[in-house]
């Protein structure tokens, strides 16, 4: 038991004290989180709609409406001069819709008429169709109030789980996917150093068992994964608010169980290299592709088709999917125990491969 | 168990690669409390042969007993009581001197205090250094302390002083003899000549698999050689078949423009030199008169220089 504690150790501070894995290991996925975080939510998150409403004569119903429209969350009510203005605005993209109360609207209203209220939209804009139904609600409940008549069914919304998705929700369990597969396929080319370096020999040399040589090396990976999950959920936490919705158990289980998949499959791509160099250059043409096609950064139906049953064997796929559904409540595309048990084939062949090929000079 | 009271009993150890023949057919023994050296050029089968005696090489044939066990079969019991150093195999870069010596200790049965084995190596001052940052001269101090470790009546050194500059090469030597006075047996391998001929109480001359001589140095070369040798340089009189003819000479060879004569009579050789110097009118230069060594014995019996 104490060889195994002094041998994580040493593995440890060894870890430790490579600046170069730590930035890999530790900065890279941060700094990944930050960047594409940083500019997603620029483009989705902090999203509101600007509308404009101009009033060609004064009166009452201008500042209702734009009383009960600026109620809504992320509508923002902009008070123009003139319908041309506002018009111009809504050409440059400035503004989502344009509504203009005309003049003589109110004469109308009191003789009892009904009165066009024009709302200008761009048609090519996807958020115009959300909001003209929005809209067309909001002057529904300013006309009944104004008449006076009873409302017959009164909706009464109850929020129960605010699930709001966001680009960060869906990246961020990528990401943490990510970092552990280059832990587990960069982390195993120290087997090759420790090989080349007939470091491995020396340690033979002594009782210490293959065994635990190896269970050494892999406790450490472990922890590292451990310590990469910490550091990312508490950067998303932090900066983007992003909360661990499933069990903290189910997290650290999965993370453990792909970091030593990871592992796995890298000692078993370093069991085909004869040297440290060689292996690294397996494992690059192994880990650049998966990084990409296994819908970490992007969502599996952007994928062109041939590409799909390639994605569907990765193993990052799996990973990222379990992680995605149990983290961040994202809709999985295979059920838990579907990404679970390939997962787990994988690490079950690796493994035998692993420990059918490696040589160990 | 062991047929007699050697550390180290091997009978016709055989191990090929292939077409190879890395050792062909060694025997020897390993007495206690010796310097058992095993001389030879690269390539010879030193390291192979320590690499099965230590128990992370399987042999093809032959008897194998190191401390009274087949390492074949008990490897985890024989590892546990001797001492290793290996060729060029490095350690843990980032790890300090202490650090290393420390997991070390975890791997055996019983160990030293680190501190001690560090101050026996002369590393002391460089305890929390880390091994990248180490010289050549310390990492194989390093590795000599980690040789050390267990405290194992036997401690194997494959090429300890290979690349080091002639003064950490003396100070290497200075800590396998303390090793020796302290009462350990030790096996060790090397291809310097004056290496064997200082530390070794016993050495085997290995060429080819093969042990060519085995015997102290002293012995070996009053066995091969009762004559001295005579080293001079003078193009003109290279390859001269009157240089055999002259009074007391037994042997001559040469290298190049380089002549060694073996004389059983220095004197009357030097005289007659000099007189056949004036004939052939080329006067004799750099003259050296030497006790022959066990290169000259390594060349005498393989016909080739051991660093050739």
């Amino acid at each position: 038991m104490n060889t195994l504690f002094q041998l994580v150790m040493a593995n440890f501070k060894e870890m430790v004290r490579d600046r170069m894995a730590l930035f890999w290991f530790l900065a890279f996925p941060v700094l990944f989180i930050l960047l594409f975080g940083t500019i997603f939510s620029e483009n989705n998150d902090t999203a509101s709609f600007s509308i404009g409403l101009v009033q060609e004569e004064p009166g009452l119903l201008g500042d209702g409406l734009a009383q009960a429209l600026g109620s809504i969350p992320s509508l923002k009510i902009e008070r123009g001069t003139s319908r041309q203005q506002e018009l111009r605005a809504l050409e440059r993209g400035d503004r989502s819709l344009v509504i203009v109360l005309p003049a003589g609207l109110s004469r109308l209203l009191e003789e009892g008429s009904s009165a066009e209220i024009p709302i200008y939209y761009d048609e090519t804009r996807q958020s115009s169709h959300v909001l003209l139904p929005v809209i067309g609600r909001v002057l529904d409940e300013v006309e009944r109030r104004m008449t006076n008549s009873p409302r017959l069914l009164d909706p009464r919304p109850e929020p129960v789980h605010a699930v709001r998705l966001r680009q960060i929700d869906y990246l961020l369990p990528g990401v943490l996917a990510m970092a552990i597969m280059q832990l587990g396929l960069f982390g195993s080319l120290r087997l090759a150093y420790l090989r080349e370096q007939k470091i491995l020999k020396r340690l033979g040399a002594t009782p210490l068992p293959r065994g635990m040589l190896l269970g050494g090396e892999v406790i450490v990976r472990l922890l590292m994964a451990l310590i990469q999950t910490t550091t990312i959920v508490v950067i998303g936490a932090l900066v983007f608010r992003v909360t661990v919705l499933g069990s903290w158990f189910i997290v650290v289980g999965l993370v453990l169980m792909g970091a030593a998949t990871f592992v796995s499959l890298g000692y078993m791509l370093v069991s085909f290299a004869r040297s440290e160099e060689s292996g690294h250059g397996i494992i690059q043409l192994v880990q650049f592709p998966m990084m990409f096609i296994s819908g970490i950064f992007f969502p599996v139906n952007m994928m062109p088709g041939f590409l799909r049953p390639v994605m569907k064997a990765m193993p990052l796929t799996y990973l990222a999917d379990a992680l995605r559904q149990v983290m961040t409540g994202t809709p999985p595309q295979y059920s838990l125990a579907t990404d679970v048990t390939v997962l787990g084939a994988w690490l079950i062949v690796t493994f035998a491969l692993g420990i059918r090929f490696f040589q160990w000079e | 168990m062991s047929l007699n009271n050697s550390i180290v009993n091997v009978q016709d150890l055989r191990k090929y690669y292939g077409k190879v023949r890395a050792v062909d057919g060694l025997s020897f023994t390993v007495e206690k409390g010796e310097i058992f050296g095993m001389l030879g050029p690269n390539g010879a089968g030193k390291t192979t042969t320590v690499e099965v005696l230590v128990g992370i090489r399987k042999r093809d044939s032959g008897t194998v007993f190191v401390l009274g066990m087949d390492p074949e079969r008990q490897p985890m019991a024989v590892k546990d009581r001797i001492g290793v150093q290996l060729q060029t195999a490095s350690m843990y870069p980032r790890l300090t001197v202490s650090e290393v010596v420390r997991l070390f200790c975890s791997f055996y049965s019983r160990h030293l205090e680190p501190a001690e084995i560090i101050s026996q190596v002369g590393l002391q001052n460089k305890a929390g250094t880390q091994i990248k940052n180490l010289s050549g001269g310390q990492v194989q101090r390093l590795a000599i302390a980690l040789a050390m470790v267990n405290d194992g009546d036997l401690v194997f050194l494959d090429e300890p002083t290979t690349g080091l500059d002639p003064q950490a090469r003396r100070n290497l030597w200075d800590v396998v003899f303390s090793l020796k006075k302290s009462g350990k047996t030790i096996f060790l391998t090397t291809h310097y000549m004056d290496e064997a001929e200082r530390l070794c109480d016993r050495v085997a001359v290995i060429d080819h698999g093969k042990i060519i001589a085995l015997g102290s140095p002293h012995d070996l070369i009053r066995d091969h050689f009762l004559e001295r040798a005579l080293e001079f340089i003078q193009p003109a009189l290279a390859g001269d078949e009157r240089l055999s003819g002259l009074s007391g000479v037994t042997r001559v060879r040469g290298n190049g423009e380089r002549v060694t004569l073996y004389t059983t009579d220095v004197p009357r050789t030097i005289a007659s030199l000099m007189e056949l110097g004036e004939v052939v009118g080329a006067p004799i230069k750099d003259m050296v008169i030497r006790q022959a060594t066990l290169e000259d014995v390594f060349l005498k019996l393989t016909g080739r220089r051991i660093r050739e």
